[in-house]
């Protein structure tokens, strides 16, 4: 597969101070290579949950990855690499990728009030026995269950659940406030508990009455 | 939801802080009281042990991918091209 390049500069708000070097291309490249391989299975990871198809996925890191050597100039090393090859996905993924996917969007009024976010707490009530029959569904009826959340609440759930990224990072990484972070990550969770209870039950781990 | 007991900080408050305490990301000063809390209340602190199955559970599960050993060679070979081109 061909692929054309182009050698976007990121807005400014995405790379930190350039740095001017005196480096050669190759040493450049040999320095991409030696810090971002250790990252790839995450971002291969990550794209996968993205797009839901290896095909999809391997397109999408490969074009992620030509674009942060691009942009590699502008990463201030000693930073958090992690996060800016993350907010490269993400925005590469939200740019090639999600038009073409039927996904609906929850960009704007996802914020949760107080009240709402007290509501949350409050109506999860899981017991750890209810966890315990939970935990015990197939790997993959857990991933299933993850892959049904809204994108932007299971972006944020895979990004701070799987990947440990702080609400911070998350935040810069989705480009969001970290508020928003919040609400999707509460949302995404509070709805993956639900489901997961939901094929717990089905399975007959759990009475389906303990459904509160 | 609340075990009806009287608590310094009310059940209510520690439900709504949970997962920002579960995550690190709640000020020290409140984190503290949700500690204490859950040293008193055992109903909160189920649900909090409840919490921790499940994001063990959700992080076990998803830890297993690796990359393509194509996608890998394809990615650095495709960079050094672009070097060599330029």
């Amino acid at each position: 597969m061909t692929q054309t390049v182009s050698f976007v500069a990121l807005d400014p708000g995405v790379v930190g101070s350039v740095v001017m070097s005196t480096e050669t291309q190759n040493a450049t490249a040999a320095r991409f290579e030696r810090d971002v391989a250790p990252f790839l299975d995450s971002l291969y990871g990550a794209a996968l949950r993205m797009t839901r198809n290896p095909t999809d996925a391997e397109d999408l890191v490969q074009e992620a990855t030509l674009k942060a050597f691009a942009a590699f100039d502008s990463f201030t090393e000693g930073t958090n690499l992690k996060a800016w090859l993350f907010r490269i996905l993400t925005n590469t993924y939200i740019n090639q990728y999600r038009k073409k996917q039927r996904a609906p969007l929850h960009t704007s009024a996802d914020e949760l009030t107080e009240g709402e976010l007290n509501e949350v707490g409050e109506n999860l009530g899981m017991r750890s026995a209810e966890a315990e029959a939970m935990a015990r569904l197939a790997d993959g009826e857990i991933v299933d269950a993850l892959a049904a959340l809204p994108e932007d609440f299971r972006m944020a759930v895979y990004l701070v659940d799987i990947e440990g990224f702080s609400y911070k990072e998350a935040a810069e990484i989705m480009e969001t406030p970290v508020g928003t972070v919040m609400s999707r990550l509460s949302r995404g969770r509070k709805q993956l508990r639900e489901l997961l209870r939901d094929y717990a039950a089905e399975r007959g781990f759990i009475a389906a009455e303990v459904k509160s | 939801m609340s075990c009806g007991n009287h608590h310094d900080v009310p059940c209510v408050q520690i439900h709504a802080w949970m997962w920002i305490y579960l995550d690190n990301e709640l000020e020290q000063e409140s984190a503290h009281l949700v500690g204490h809390h859950l040293e008193e209340c055992p109903p909160c602190s189920d649900q909090f042990t409840a919490e921790r199955i499940i994001q063990t559970r959700i992080r076990q599960c998803s830890e297993t991918v690796q990359t393509p050993e194509g996608l890998r060679t394809r990615i650095f070979t495709q960079i050094q091209q672009t070097v060599t081109d330029q």
